[in-house]
């Protein structure tokens, strides 16, 4: 076979395969469902009418198309068939899929107790109504009509007038962009900056206001996520240590506000800023207590260790032992809210406020810590910490700093959180929450605030725009995840020092460079 | 400086995200023309259905994670409710079941988004505790009434919320009949008590408990499992060495189900299993066979097989390929629920005079909570004015020839 | 070696030998506190209350032995990774619940097929020995299959990246296998068919104190099959050439790959053998306990990991004795301290936490270079 058909048909099989499964997991259903949706029809049935699926057909098929024709500088012609070709054999193995569903069907055999969605209806809709023989034929034309359609679409994104238009944009939009820099000289400089903080402050005003409770919410916790991020980040990005159980600091912070601030069980009835102020001690400290005994430990070592700790806080804070003190799993409610000058917050928007507040606070300690003689040293213990207490830093007392002010961000967050929702419970502080935190400092780049700020984004935001895809959102957003560290290994918006690597291994342990033989 | 125009353009990214977004407030003043008198004196005003519009009943229920089970379970028995109750004056009803996780921070986020949808006049859920009582106030503030098939805990009646309400039964209900059962008519002298760990596992258990001792039995062990986890045999050697009676178990079928079977094969041969309504169900008997014989189970009082409920199971099966019941025991509770609500919502609706559907929310909590003598396929239910919709006593099952009778 | 041990470092800044000084103190005093609490226990619940009888202590031991098989060979999967890519392999988890299915289904389909002239009795229960031959083939397959994919779409393109990078696409790939399981097989709870011979409950009764200890078959058969597969392991490791590839690739990529070792062909080697290993565990684990659903994977994922650092990351013998000193731990350990079990996990972290810092590499350490696997 020559080599270009073979290099079409590739991919041709990885969307097949694609295919195979969205179908076995329903989600062309999904898809077909959005898709009608998206053209005005209020309330698609469970089966949508068979044009939507045609669509989602042919959109797999583009998709093939595209994954077919990319990296080549072939003419149209050629592009184009490639992604035909690739189309075509994605739409084959959807043909031989539908074939063996259509086996199902006629035979009548019941397959529902393995693979849950292929009842008759969901195999009768897949065939678009049709005929089996009908429906096959169908599929496999408008696989290869999209494969087509995506092949020319990459073709005529690389012919040279399109590009030519391409760059005279591209080149314009730098003209104009050096031009404003130019502007941005000088004085003009501090105008800009002026301009600009002046407008993030109208924005961070006004918008809480006008984006309704469900957005503030989300926000909210986005932004509570940024905070405990940046403390993540003070442990991980900037010194170093692998810390997995973060969110016992923040389970800390979020029950010394429930102790002190709730009815039940103790009726202290603190008010929120004591209880803020001593939530935040006790996570610092509970950092310096756990910290003590691990300045040993490195790398993934120190990763168990906190992981530990983070389940050992949640299984106390449910057990028996402690259910008279800590409420049991039942937790602990009515949570009461922060009151300045004798106003009580009681809406969305006030908390929403506030915890813009936590985060520029969050923010500011961050940015002036990271560019201090302490931030040096941090740096100087992550990029190898053997050289660093050679030349002189202490390293003991600066990873134990930057574990007792990383969780102290996250006491803060935590005691903000438990205010907010007027509940915190055991499970609220599970394994899974940690590894949203260290996820969402990863994803936006380690050590940056923008990156964190756009890391929280994804990871608390991002499920939350995903409702959309109902039950199929956690398969979206785990495969998001992985494809988000593909293309982005080093985050959005990585920060701008060296880039780092947990000094664990000897050097001569890295992977060479020249191993790729793929 | 480079983060700071970084963070400029996310601000304004972001109000383009918000301002695509529907306008947030529920549209409570009605003050339309054509809107009926009922809507101008509602506490919490109507919501308005234009002509081909629907009515959505909301739910929060965790659809993934380890307790994913519960809510794909039972928001599909409630989605079936939603077929079955047709339409109101011409108006069709819809679910929107919504991912919460079971977590306070799922469950607030989710009530957020259901107080923000005008077309949500009704809520059938929560179906965790931690999600319930995050939500609660957040419908507390928009009037947004809702019946939960599951929530068992028992002081979420107590705190004067007007808009919770519950079908399951409350743990002191259950667990004060279930102790005296145990003591009275099992005449078992020595108890032993597991639960899960969870709100619901352990709120049961310790009524138990409190109740057996009360009668003057004696609880000989107290011991919690972790859930998930699949091998109890340690836990229950344990609790063998004190040789109970009964072990009374807080906590669901998947659990239970093990413990059955491993209470065989150490030393708790001759003990007996005492369930609660999380470990009722056919997904209970599969999984326990023979070593099931004589386990006890909670329900509430109905005719166990009605022909509603014949009737909802083969359209279950048709519909989601499995026999109702084997993901959860309460997917009938989710269908009572969704069908309540239903009936609530036909109740005050009416059809202004300017051919638009309104639905007063204030007199839809109220008619929620005047339900009475509802039967439904789970039980009969008359709602009381703390929101308690199931106050009858408990019904006991146990395990006989592979198949729960109901005992006196 | 990196763990350059830190005393012989220790000469720099007055300040820093103070700190040093305080926690060589430290140390000492926190292991004899923690060794009188522990003796304080042991003597009440032995002596004093005499809680339990010689049955229960076998009893509690022999779960523990099993639950311990399982997590030694899961920590096997994790070790293996471990010592060749420096990763944690956060997936590993989810590879073996997939493999618990297809276990599953293998034996759901024996038993549905029905052999024998005269007297129908099923596959699974005419073949018995076979049909548990196969399926734990099918599941190692499948699981296997499933390493070798999850490491080279999700693994590969990450590896010049920074370590943590891997970890978040394992965290990804976890959560996308574990909804796809639920998606795909619907969340239902899910019972295995054993053959008869390896009925579950079953097994020799021993009497002890006129009290009946049973020892079940499926448990004795999870034990062994662990011990068997990791010797069988071990003499892959140590004497095979595929054995010698991925020590060498696991001491030195560039080396190794100057030698004429096929360092990514070596690496997706080592993936099938931890995703086979993964898929052993799954079946075993849906013959002993019976239960299978798409989160049956991420607790023990957690508990293996957790045996993997306890016994020396990146070392087979010590992923072998830190399972079984979790499983021991597990169940003996809250018993034998007069503790609740609901602490168990609390009970293993702390062991974990006292043994990390005493042995800040786990308890058989990172052994010399040469003896790395």
């Amino acid at each position: 076979m020559n080599t270009s058909l073979r290099k079409s048909i590739r991919p041709g099989a990885t969307i097949g395969i694609v295919h195979i499964f969205f179908v076995l997991i329903g989600f062309n259903m999904l898809v077909a469902i959005l898709f009608a949706r998206v053209s005005g029809v209020k309330q698609p049935d469970a089966i949508p009418a068979p044009v939507y699926l045609m669509a989602y057909s042919i959109t797999m098929g583009i998709w093939a198309g595209v994954a077919a024709a990319q990296k080549r500088k072939q003419e149209f012609r050629q592009v184009a068939f490639a992604g035909c070709v690739a189309g075509g054999f994605a739409g084959i193995m959807a043909g031989l899929l539908e074939f063996g569903l259509a086996i199902i069907l006629v035979k009548n055999i019941n397959v529902r107790d393995v693979l849950t969605v292929l009842s008759a209806n969901f195999i009768k809709g897949t065939l678009f109504g049709m005929q089996p023989a009908m429906g096959v034929m169908v599929t496999v034309m408008l696989f290869a009509l999209g494969g087509t359609l995506g092949g020319a679409l990459v073709a005529f994104w690389n012919s040279t007038p399109f590009q030519a238009f391409l760059n005279r944009g591209i080149r314009f939009t730098k003209d104009s962009v050096q031009k404003a820099q130019g502007v941005t000289h000088g004085k003009n400089r501090l105008l800009w900056q002026i301009a600009s903080i002046s407008l993030l402050a109208l924005a961070v005003v006004f918008l809480p206001l006008n984006w309704g409770s469900y957005w503030n919410y989300v926000l909210g916790t986005v932004g509570l996520y940024v905070v405990l991020g940046l403390g993540l980040n003070i442990a991980v990005g900037l010194s170093g240590q692998l810390v997995l159980g973060f969110i016992a600091f923040f389970a800390i912070g979020a029950y010394s506000m429930a102790l002190l601030n709730a009815p039940l069980p103790y009726h202290l009835m603190w008010g929120f800023w004591p209880a803020l102020v001593l939530g935040v001690l006790l996570a610092a400290v509970a950092g310096l207590l756990l910290g003590l005994p691990l300045m040993r430990l490195r790398g993934d070592y120190l990763a168990i260790v906190t992981l530990g700790f983070g389940e050992i806080i949640r299984i106390l804070l449910k057990s028996d032992v402690l259910t008279a003190y800590t409420g049991g799993p039942r937790g602990i409610q009515n949570i009461g809210g922060p009151t300045i000058f004798g106003r009580p917050f009681v809406t969305d928007v006030d908390f929403m406020y506030l915890i813009i507040g936590a985060m520029l606070l969050a923010m500011f300690i961050y940015s002036r810590l990271q560019n201090s003689r302490t931030g040096r040293a941090w740096l100087a213990i992550r990029e190898d910490e053997t050289v660093a207490r050679a030349s002189g830093v202490n390293t003991v007392r600066y990873k134990l700093l930057a574990l007792v002010i990383g969780a102290a961000f996250a006491g803060l967050a935590g005691a903000i959180f438990a205010s907010r929702n007027q509940f915190t419970g055991p499970e609220e502080h599970s394994l899974m929450a940690s590894i949203n935190v260290l996820s969402l400092i990863i994803v936006g780049g380690l050590g940056s605030i923008p990156g964190t700020i756009m890391g929280a984004f994804a990871l608390k935001g991002l499920p939350e725009i995903l409702r959309e895809f109902e039950n199929y959102r956690l398969l979206a957003f785990g495969a998001l995840l992985v494809a988000m560290m593909l293309s982005k290994p080093d985050g959005f918006i990585p920060s701008r020092r060296p880039k780092f690597q947990i000094p664990i291994q000897p050097e001569t342990r890295e992977a060479p460079k020249e191993q790729d033989h793929d | 400086m480079k983060s700071l125009k970084f963070v400029v353009v996310l601000v304004l990214v972001s109000i383009l995200v918000t301002a695509c977004q529907p306008s947030a407030a529920p549209s409570q003043a009605a003050v339309v023309s054509g809107a009926p008198d009922v809507c101008t004196s509602d506490a919490f005003g109507c919501a308005v259905f234009k002509p081909g519009e629907v009515v959505k009943l909301g739910m929060g229920a965790p659809m993934t994670g380890g307790n994913g089970s519960y809510g794909v379970d039972i928001s599909q028995g409630a989605s079936i409710a939603v077929t079955d109750a047709g339409d109101v004056k011409g108006w069709k009803f819809a679910l929107d079941a919504q991912d919460d996780g079971g977590t306070a921070e799922g469950g607030a986020s989710v009530a957020n988004k259901f107080v923000t949808d005008p077309a949500i006049v009704a809520i059938a859920g929560h179906i965790f505790t931690d999600a319930t009582r995050a939500a609660m106030p957040i419908y507390e503030k928009a009037g947004i009434p809702m019946l939960s098939p599951s929530n068992t805990v028992a002081d979420l009646t107590t705190l004067g919320s007007a808009v919770f309400n519950r079908i399951a039964f409350s743990d002191t209900n259950q667990g004060n009949a279930a102790g005296d059962y145990l003591f009275n008519t099992l005449k078992v002298k020595d108890l032993a008590i597991l639960h899960d760990g969870s709100s619901y596992g352990k709120g049961l258990a310790d009524t138990v408990a409190a109740q057996f001792a009360k009668d003057g039995g004696t609880v000989v062990a107290t011991q919690a499992i972790t859930p998930g986890e699949t091998d109890f045999t340690a836990v229950l050697s344990a609790v063998a060495s004190k040789n109970p009676g009964a072990v009374y178990f807080g906590g669901y079928a998947a659990e239970g189900s093990i413990l059955v079977n491993q209470m065989k094969q150490t030393g708790l041969e001759n003990a007996v299993f005492f369930g609660d309504d999380g470990t009722y169900g056919v997904d209970f008997l599969t999984h326990v066979g023979a070593n099931g014989e004589g386990a006890f189970a909670t329900i509430a009082p109905a005719s166990p097989d009605s022909a509603a409920k014949t009737a909802f199971n083969a359209a279950y099966l048709a519909q989601f390929g499995k026999e109702a019941g084997s993901l959860s025991p309460y997917t009938w509770a989710g269908y009572d629920s969704a069908a309540i609500l239903a009936n609530a919502v036909k109740a005050v609706a009416v059809v202004g005079s300017d051919g638009n559907l309104y639905v007063p929310r204030a007199a839809l909590m109220a008619a929620v909570r005047a339900t009475k003598d509802y039967v439904g396929l789970s039980g009969t239910f008359t709602c009381q004015s703390n929101g308690e919709c199931n106050a009858g006593l408990p019904q006991f099952v146990v395990v006989q020839n592979g198949a729960w009778v109901a005992v006196q | 070696m990196h763990a350059l041990s830190l005393p012989t470092l220790a000469v720099k800044g007055a300040r820093f030998k103070k700190v040093a000084h305080v926690f060589d103190l430290l140390r000492p005093i926190l292991g004899a506190i923690v060794l009188a609490f522990i003796a304080y226990r042991l003597y009440q619940v032995l002596i004093v209350q005499q809680e339990y009888g010689a049955d229960t202590w076998t009893r509690l031991l022999i779960s523990g032995l099993i639950i311990g098989g399982v997590y030694a060979l899961i920590a096997i999967g994790y070790t293996l990774v471990y010592g060749i890519l420096f990763m944690i392999n956060f997936a590993h988890g989810e590879v073996m619940m997939l493999g618990a299915y297809a276990g599953l289904f293998a034996f759901q389909a024996f038993n549905a097929i029905q052999v024998g002239g005269q007297a129908q009795t099923s596959f699974l229960n005419a073949y018995p020995v076979l049909a548990i031959l196969l399926a734990f083939v099918i599941g190692m397959f499948i699981s296997a299959a499933i390493g070798y994919f999850l490491e080279k779409i999700a693994y590969r393109p990450l590896r010049k990246a920074p370590r943590l990078v891997p970890l978040i696409s394992a965290i990804g790939a976890s959560i996308f296998l574990q909804n796809a399981a639920q998606l795909l097989f619907s969340p239902q709870l899910r019972e295995v068919t054993n053959p008869d011979i390896l009925r579950r409950g079953a097994g020799w009764t021993i009497s002890i104190n006129n009290a009946n200890v049973i020892i079940p078959y499926t448990g004795v058969f999870t034990f062994v099959l662990s011990v068997l597969l990791l010797i069988a392991l071990y003499i892959i490791v140590r004497k095979t050439r595929l054995g010698r590839s991925m020590r060498a690739v696991a001491l030195d990529k560039k080396t190794a790959a100057l030698m004429g070792v096929d360092v990514d062909r070596t690496i997706s080697q080592t993936f099938i053998i931890s995703g086979a290993l993964a898929g052993a565990a799954g079946v075993m684990w849906g013959l002993h306990n019976g239960m299978v659903y798409f989160y049956v994977g991420f607790i023990p994922g957690i508990k293996a990991f957790t045996a993997a650092v306890l016994g020396g990351i990146g070392n087979l013998p010590g992923a072998m004795l830190g399972g079984l000193v979790l499983g021991i731990v597990e169940s003996v350990g809250p018993a034998a301290l007069g503790i609740d079990f609901q602490l168990k996990d609390v009970l293993a972290f702390v062991i974990l936490i006292i043994v990390l810092t005493f042995r800040p590499s786990g308890l058989l350490g990172e052994v010399l270079a040469e003896e790395k696997v």
